[in-house]
């Protein structure tokens, strides 16, 4: 057991604090943290941070580098990833295209899928989004029925797809179908990667509890691809999702959630409640004293999920531990920083921060849902890592089983 | 960085649970419970095993090992609430010797620690409703010669009828918080002490009342007159550490046994495993588990290095696992339906032994306490 970094280590997290002195935006690191309201500007912000980010060779440090990445070490992706969040930095638009599709295209894709897409996944200029769940299809994600039927040498695709970030910002969509209906449910199922400039794809936001456009409907009418653009083989996508989906579990938010309870922690100690710092309200220290020690306990048995798979090469259903942990975490705690604002706690635009607390508040209630609930990852853990009996019907179709 | 185990953790780990399996399990701690002396049994096994010699300094015959290498340790008895005082011999007593103690007294006590001869437990309650350190009673007084003269009533002293020396803490001076403070070996088979057995919750853990009358010779204090208060609180944190890692052990034994029976138990024409109330309730225990594992293990390591986050994480794995493997251990006799409910089944032990060790060395909200003000001095 040792929880204190090597040198080489530290002199990585120095690097990396270094860069991100000098290429952060004008005064975000003394806390001027302005990202454009506006959707185009907003866009332009992080698309531009994006290839800041690349120009720094930072957008893909758990990329090997024969594919321009860092050949970061889990330990070195761990340090960048409580470094990230101490800094704010912002949000990388081209997360999903740089943690899962480029990852799942060096598994499974072909030489030239890997020649073509890469790179441009790599330095942002390609902003990719993920369309899985349907309306009928969300956590039974093997139930989706959008089609993708052959026609010469192309998929026409039709179908619709519901809740996919980053769609009004994408250049490409990882798109799952259904190509045969003859089998059981999780087979005839077909990974796609599907250009969204076209006639036949078209997204329109929808509006979210937090008041935000951060998800979207798509729609596909008689969109096409080249069959050159299946990943895996026609018919046998599952394995391509399961794919994909085992990366979703290396990250972890839980640096931010420890980040966001310290400037909590902070707020606590310059603010007083009838007279007293909110500090030495019992009350309130028993609950800081809880999601301290709750903060403390997940991010140590993330270091230790860590640890093991640097021996074991692979990340396992552990991985559903960590999410469930955070998610109840970063919800847990964004309701007790709105619970601490006292009457104020009924603003929202001109409550503090210009409602940013209680739009982070409403935010964990979408994280929870986002990358399968907790209900789901619930099952993974029973079934997988306690080896409790199968629930028949909803074998191998849960969204994150992998 | 590296959060895991070392390979010969495991190995120790893995042993002492073939051991305890293949010697029945948790037969040892139900035959403490019905009144049995078990402790020379097991002692006289675990030392051929070296557990005791385990946090014993190297050149004093012992292992020189640590608080991570114990707690991997009392996981895996745990598991099976092997009675015995070994965390109070080899978390407390141990350590305490091997820093306050002069040559003389490393000599004469820890080596015989390290080859199974000589058991120690720890006296701190004089009130068994006040917390530490207020419960710390100011009945000693410490003559000009050295010797310390205690008359008073420790209360809550574990296995005293079963161990060679009692750590004796008495407050010879008035003062707050730890200050004041001294700290005695007390054989409790000498004169001018009375032994007598308290009907405890755990009897896997059996608790006494020691009545001293005595004055303990110079040679036998430990550590400067007025001024062990230091020592006794870090040795109180070990201490901490150790009841979470057995409590620990005994959840993920708890976890077990929960995922098992639900595969083998049918109602409704299906395994019980199969309805999500219980799939889910079992997740929430394994992951509650998993997370009392981590906080043990960082505030394990955080008194090895003697690092400044000691405190807070000592507190944090105390209260997080007083509360959150309480309701393991509630939640795995609920997943045994009646059978649960029965003095055959294992649960109630483990029930009781978290009940028990919740309040003792800091209640789950003193501890938060702690833990804040160690964020705030921060
Ligand atoms: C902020 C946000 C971003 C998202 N981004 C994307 C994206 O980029 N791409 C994309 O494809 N999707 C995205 N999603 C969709 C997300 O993956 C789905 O919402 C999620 O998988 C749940 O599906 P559902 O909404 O259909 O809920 P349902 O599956 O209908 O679930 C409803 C309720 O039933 C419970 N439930 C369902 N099945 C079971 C079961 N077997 N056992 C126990 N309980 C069960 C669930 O836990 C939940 O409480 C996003 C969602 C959110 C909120």
């Amino acid at each position: 057991m040792d929880f204190e970094y090597t040198a080489e280590q530290e002199q990585f997290r120095e690097e990396l604090q270094e860069w991100l002195e000098e290429n952060l935006p004008d005064g975000w690191t003394e806390g001027d943290r302005d990202v454009p309201d506006d959707q185009d500007e907003r866009e332009q912000f992080l698309r531009d941070w994006q290839a800041r980010l690349y120009e720094g060779n930072w957008a893909g440090l758990h990329w090997p580098s024969e594919y321009g990445g860092r050949d970061a070490s889990l330990i070195e992706q761990t340090v960048y990833r409580e470094e990230t969040a101490k800094y704010h930095t912002p949000q990388q638009i081209n997360a999903i295209g740089i943690n899962f599709v480029g990852p799942t295209l060096m598994e499974v894709g072909t030489d030239e899928q890997k020649e073509r897409y890469l790179s441009n996944i790599l330095n942002g200029e390609e902003v990719w989004c993920q369309g899985y769940s349907e309306p009928g299809a969300g956590s039974d994600i093997a139930s989706l029925t959008t089609r993708a039927e052959r026609d010469g040498d192309e998929f026409r695709i039709n179908g619709q797809k519901i809740w996919t970030s980053y769609a009004h910002y994408a250049d490409w969509c990882f798109l799952v179908t259904r190509t045969d209906d003859s089998g059981l449910k999780h087979e005839g199922i077909t990974t796609i990667l599907v250009d969204m400039d076209q006639e036949g794809v078209s997204t329109s936001p929808i509006h979210q509890a937090s008041d935000e456009e951060g998800f979207n409907q798509m729609y596909f009418d008689d969109a096409v691809a080249p069959v050159e653009n299946v990943v895996g083989e026609v018919d046998e996508g599952w394995d391509v999702v399961m794919t994909l989906s085992s990366f979703e579990h290396g990250t972890t938010r839980i640096f931010s959630i420890e980040q966001r309870y310290k400037d909590i922690l902070e707020y606590c100690k310059n603010n007083t409640r009838n007279g007293q710092p909110l500090v030495q309200d019992p009350v309130v220290r028993q609950e800081l004293a809880d999601l301290d020690s709750r903060i403390q306990a997940a991010k140590v048995s993330h270091l230790r999920n860590v640890s093991k798979q640097m021996e074991t090469g692979m990340p396992g259903p552990e991985g559903s531990m960590d999410l469930v942990v955070a998610d109840e975490l970063a919800n847990d705690l964004e309701n007790f920083a709105v619970n601490i604002l006292g009457p104020e706690a009924a603003l929202w635009e001109d409550g503090p921060e210009d409602g940013q607390w209680v739009r982070d508040y409403l935010q964990t209630y979408g994280s929870w849902i986002a990358a399968g609930t907790g209900d789901i990852q619930r099952n993974i853990i029973g079934e997988r890592v306690l080896g409790m009996p199968k629930d028949d019907k909803s074998q191998t179709s849960h969204r994150e089983e992998s | 960085m590296r959060a895991k185990l070392t390979d010969e953790q495991e190995r120790i780990q893995e042993t002492a649970e073939d051991f305890l399996e293949s010697n029945g399990g948790i037969e040892f701690a139900r035959r403490e419970m019905e009144g049995e002396d078990v402790v020379d049994e097991v002692w006289a096994e675990i030392s051929d095993l070296d557990y005791p010699a385990v946090t014993v300094p190297i050149d004093h015959g012992g292992l020189g090992e640590g608080m991570v290498y114990l707690s991997a340790l009392l996981e895996a008895t745990g598991r099976y609430a092997m009675p015995g005082p070994l965390p109070e011999t080899a978390a407390v007593g141990a350590p305490l010797i091997a820093d306050l103690g002069d040559e003389d007294q490393k000599d004469e006590y820890l080596p015989a620690v390290a080859d199974g001869d000589c058991r120690l437990s720890v006296a701190v309650y004089n009130d068994r409703n006040e917390s530490l350190p207020a419960a710390v009673g100011a009945d000693g007084e410490v003559a000009e010669d050295g010797s310390v003269t205690i008359s008073g009533t420790k209360t809550l002293v574990p296995y005293a009828d079963a161990v060679d020396e009692v750590v004796v803490a008495t407050r010879t001076r008035e003062a707050g918080g730890y200050d004041g403070v001294t700290l005695c070996l007390v054989d409790p088979e000498s004169e001018g002490v009375s032994v007598e057995a308290l009907d405890s919750l755990d009897r896997t853990r059996p608790l006494y009342d020691l009545e001293l009358d005595l004055t303990v010779p110079p040679e036998r204090v430990l550590g400067p007159a007025h001024g062990g208060g230091s020592a006794l609180e870090r040795a109180a944190d070990r201490f901490t550490v150790a009841s979470c890692a057995m409590l620990v052990g005994a959840a993920d034994r708890a976890v077990d046994m929960s995922a098992e029976y639900s595969t083998e138990r049918t109602q409704y024409g299906q395994p019980i495993g199969k309805f999500q109330a219980v799939k889910h309730r079992t997740a929430d225990m394994w992951i509650d588990m998993q997370s009392a594992r981590s906080l043990t293990y960082y505030a394990a390591w955080a008194l090895d290095a003697d690092d400044p986050d000691a405190t807070r994480a000592v507190s944090a794995a105390k209260s997080y696992a007083a509360d959150r493997l309480h309701r393991v251990f509630g939640d795995d006799m609920w997943n045994h339906g009646g059978t649960g409910f029965t003095w055959d089944h294992d649960a109630h032990i483990y029930l009781k032994q978290a009940k028990a060790w919740r309040n003792f060395l800091g209640t789950p909200e003193e501890h938060r306490d702690r833990l804040i003000e160690a964020r705030l001095s921060e």
